[in-house]
C-alpha cells in the first residue's frame, strides 16, 4: 500500500510541475506578444497565435491527468484542493495565453498605425505588470504561500492604474488626430486584454488561497447574501405582523 | 616411595608443558594460514611461500596494505572533491542523468533547472526531452529564446554518456545571449555604416543630378542648400569618426585633475543655440562644491555633450533638460534626464554600439550621426566611469554617469577598487 501512496503523490507532483510550465509559458508569451505588437512584427504575431497551440495543448493534458487522478485515486481533503485547484488554474492560464493571442490579433488590425512613444511607454509597463502579477500567482502557487496569493489582489491595483492611465492617453492620441477612431478601439482592447491577465493572476491568487485554507473568495459573497436574506426575513416578519393582527 | 611420586609428577609437568608447545604451534599454525588465505583473498602482495611467511609479517604486510588503501581512497575523495570544485566553478549547467532520466550528478550551475520555476521551469522541461533523446543514443541540441525579463537565449545539449551498457546522458545548459549579441553587432555595424554613409551620398548624388540644367534661380537655392546640408551631414559623421578612433585609441584619461561642473558648464553653452531653437530649456544644477577628478578634459566635455544634445534632440518642445553634477560617498556623478519620447526597453542595452539606431526613419530627422552614445561609453570606459540609463517610452530618459573621485584616485588601494567595481 505505501508503494500506491507514493505513485499517487508523484501523480500530485507531476500535475504540479505541469501548472509551473504551463504558467511559465504564459509567462513568456506576454513580453513575446508585446513585443510583436510594439514593433509591428507580422510573422511574429503569426508566431504567437501559433504558439498557443502548445499551451492548449499542455492544458489539455493537465486537465485530463487531474481527471484521472481524481477517478482513479479519490483524493480526499488538501490532495482533493489540488486537483479541483489545479483544473481551476489550468482554465485561468489557458485563458491568459488567449488574451495574448488576442493582442497578436489585435497588432495585425493595427499595422501601419505609428503609436506615439507615451502609449508605447505605457503598453511596456502594463505588459511588464501583467507579467510580474503572473509570476507572483505562479510563486504562490509553487511555494503553496497563501498569504502571497491573497496579496495579488492590491498588487494588482498598479495595472488598474496603469490601465486607466492608459485609455486616457488613447483619447489624447485620438484627439490630436495621431490615431483613428478604429486603431483607437483596437488600442483599448489591447489594453482591456493587459488588465484582464492581471485579473487572471488574481484569480489564481485567491486558488491557492482555497488550495492551502480551504477558503473560497466566495465565501464572503455567500455570507453576505445569506445576512441579506435573513435580514430580508427580519424585516419582512416585522412587517406581516400589523397585516396579520389587521387581517384578524 | 617419594621420589616416585616427585618423578611421576615432573614427567606429568613436562608432558603437559609439552602439549602445550605443540597445540600453541598447531594453533598458531592454523591462525597463520587463516589470515595468509584471508590476505591472500583480499589481494595483497605476499611475497613468499605459505610456509616462509611468519605471522609477524604478514600483520605487517596488512597494516601496510590498509594504510595505503586509506591514503588512496582520501586521496580520491580529495581528486573528487576537486572535479566537483571544478564542476561547481563551470559557468554552463551540467547534469548527469541516468537512464531512467533522473539526475544523479549536477553542478552549481544547474541548479536554478531542477526544481525550476517560469522561463527555467522552460529549460528544464527542454532538458528532460532532450535527455530522452540522448538516453535513446544520438547528441541533441536546441537553442531556446526567452523573453523573461531580462530576454536571453539558453542552448541544451545533451549527449549520450552510456556506462557498463547502462544508457546514460550529460546535459550542458549554456547562456548564449551574449554570443547572439557579439554576432547581431557584427552584422547590424556592416549594415548600419553602409545606411548611414550611403544616404546622403546618394542624396548629393540624386541633388547635383537635378541641379544639372535648371534654370530656375529659386529651385537651384534650395537643391543647393541641400547639398549643402547633405555634405555637413556627411563632415559631421567623419568629425565624430575621428573623434570616437581619437578616444579609442587613448588609454586611460591621463592624470590632470579637472573639475566636472566646469566641464558640464562649458557643455551647456555649446548646446545652448540648439536648445533655444528646439524650445528646450537646459538647467544645469551643482549640488557639491568639490567635483574633481582625473581626467581629459576634451574627451569628458564630448561625452557629456553628447549626453545633452541627444537629450534634447529627442525632447518634445517646451520641456525641460536637466543636468546634474554631485558628489558622493565615492563617485561624482553627472546625471543627464530628458522629458523626451524616451528608449524601448529592448533597445537600452545596444544603443551604446555604433551606428546603432533605435528608429530608423526618425534618424534623418534628428540628424545624429549615430555615433553619440559610442563616444559617451569609450571616454567613460577611458575614466574608469559606469554609464547607467534609466528610461521609460514617453517619459523620458535619465543618462548617468558616475566617476571615481579624486579623493580615491589618491589613496592607490582605494582607487584600485574602485576601478575593479566599475569595471565588473
Amino acid at each position: 500500500m505505501p508503494e500506491q501512496r507514493k505513485t499517487f503523490h508523484q501523480e500530485l507532483d507531476e500535475i504540479r510541475d505541469d501548472i509551473v510550465r504551463l504558467g511559465a509559458l504564459v509567462g513568456e508569451v506576454i513580453p513575446r506578444g508585446t513585443e510583436v505588437l510594439l514593433t509591428n512584427d507580422m510573422s511574429g504575431a503569426q508566431a504567437v497565435i501559433e504558439a498557443d497551440d502548445e499551451l492548449d495543448d499542455l492544458s489539455l493534458r493537465i486537465e485530463e491527468h487531474c481527471y484521472h487522478v481524481l477517478a482513479l485515486q479519490q483524493p480526499m481533503a488538501s490532495d482533493l484542493r489540488s486537483i479541483v485547484t489545479g483544473l481551476w488554474l489550468t482554465g485561468e492560464l489557458e485563458r491568459s495565453g488567449d488574451l495574448m493571442v488576442n493582442v497578436a490579433k489585435g497588432t495585425r488590425r493595427i499595422y501601419g498605425v505609428s503609436l506615439d512613444p507615451k502609449l508605447r511607454g505605457l503598453i511596456e509597463r502594463m505588459s511588464e505588470e501583467a507579467s510580474r502579477l503572473m509570476k507572483l500567482a505562479l510563486d504562490a502557487y509553487a511555494e503553496r504561500n497563501a498569504s502571497l496569493g491573497v496579496a495579488i489582489d492590491d498588487i494588482d491595483d498598479t495595472l488598474d492604474t496603469l490601465h486607466g492611465d492608459y485609455i486616457e492617453a488613447i483619447f489624447e492620441s485620438h484627439a490630436t488626430h495621431d490615431i483613428g477612431l478604429q486603431a483607437s478601439v483596437q488600442l483599448a482592447l489591447i489594453g482591456r486584454y493587459y488588465e484582464r491577465i492581471g485579473d487572471h493572476a488574481v484569480n489564481i491568487g485567491q486558488r491557492v488561497q482555497y488550495m492551502v485554507t480551504g477558503w473560497l473568495p466566495e465565501q464572503t459573497g455567500a455570507a453576505r447574501l445569506v445576512a441579506r436574506r435573513s435580514l430580508a426575513a427580519e424585516i419582512g416578519a416585522e412587517n406581516s405582523v400589523p397585516e396579520a393582527e389587521s387581517g384578524q | 616411595m617419594t621420589s616416585v611420586v616427585w618423578s611421576a609428577l615432573i614427567a606429568a609437568l613436562v608432558a603437559a608443558a609439552l602439549a602445550t608447545v605443540v597445540a600453541r604451534f598447531f594453533w598458531n599454525r592454523a591462525q597463520r594460514n587463516h589470515v595468509y588465505e584471508s590476505t591472500m583473498r583480499l589481494g595483497f602482495e605476499i611475497p613468499s611461500e605459505r610456509e616462509m611467511v611468519r605471522f609477524d609479517d604478514l600483520l605487517a604486510i596488512v597494516e601496510r596494505s590498509v594504510r595505503d588503501l586509506r591514503s588512496d581512497t582520501l586521496q580520491s575523495e580529495s581528486a573528487q572533491f576537486r572535479l566537483q570544485s571544478a564542476l561547481n566553478a563551470l559557468p554552463v549547467a551540467v547534469m548527469v542523468f541516468d537512464g531512467e532520466g533522473s539526475v544523479i550528478e549536477s553542478n552549481a550551475a544547474s541548479q536554478p533547472f531542477l526544481e525550476a520555476r517560469h522561463g527555467d521551469a522552460l529549460v528544464g522541461a527542454a532538458v528532460n526531452d532532450l535527455i530522452r533523446v540522448a538516453n535513446s543514443g544520438s547528441e541533441a541540441s536546441t537553442a531556446i529564446d526567452l523573453f523573461g525579463p531580462p530576454k536571453r537565449t539558453v542552448l541544451v545539449t545533451t549527449v549520450p554518456l552510456p556506462e557498463d551498457g547502462q544508457p546514460g546522458a550529460v546535459a550542458f545548459v549554456e547562456d548564449i545571449t551574449e554570443r547572439r549579441q557579439l554576432e547581431a553587432i557584427r552584422t547590424d555595424l556592416v549594415a548600419n555604416i553602409s545606411h548611414e554613409l550611403k544616404t546622403p551620398v546618394g542624396a548629393i548624388g540624386l541633388l547635383a543630378e537635378t541641379l544639372q540644367g535648371e534654370e530656375n534661380r529659386d529651385i537651384v537655392d534650395r537643391l543647393a542648400l541641400r547639398i549643402n546640408a547633405e555634405a555637413m551631414r556627411i563632415a559631421q559623421i567623419i568629425e565624430d569618426l575621428i573623434e570616437l578612433s581619437r578616444i579609442e585609441s587613448v588609454d586611460g584619461a591621463g592624470s590632470a585633475i579637472v573639475e566636472l561642473a566646469e566641464i558640464a558648464s562649458d557643455a551647456v553653452e555649446r548646446f545652448r543655440t540648439a536648445a533655444v531653437r528646439a524650445q528646450v530649456s537646459v538647467q544645469l544644477v551643482v549640488l557639491s562644491a568639490d567635483t574633481r577628478i582625473v581626467g581629459e578634459r576634451r574627451q569628458l566635455l564630448s561625452a557629456v555633450g553628447n549626453l545633452i544634445d541627444n537629450a534634447i534632440k529627442y525632447s518634445d518642445p517646451g520641456t525641460v533638460v536637466d543636468v546634474t553634477v554631485e558628489a558622493d560617498a565615492n563617485d561624482i556623478v553627472v546625471k543627464v534626464a530628458d522629458h523626451g519620447i524616451g528608449i524601448p526597453t529592448r533597445d537600452i542595452d545596444r544603443i551604446f554600439e555604433r551606428f546603432y539606431r533605435v528608429d530608423q526613419a526618425r534618424s534623418r530627422q534628428t540628424g545624429g550621426t549615430g555615433l553619440g552614445l559610442a563616444i559617451v561609453r569609450h571616454a567613460a570606459v577611458n575614466h574608469d566611469a559606469h554609464i547607467d540609463v534609466e528610461s521609460r517610452l514617453g517619459e523620458g530618459s535619465t543618462f548617468t554617469l558616475r566617476f571615481p573621485s579624486t579623493n580615491g584616485a589618491t589613496d592607490p588601494a582605494e582607487s584600485g577598487i574602485s576601478t575593479l567595481n566599475n569595471r565588473t
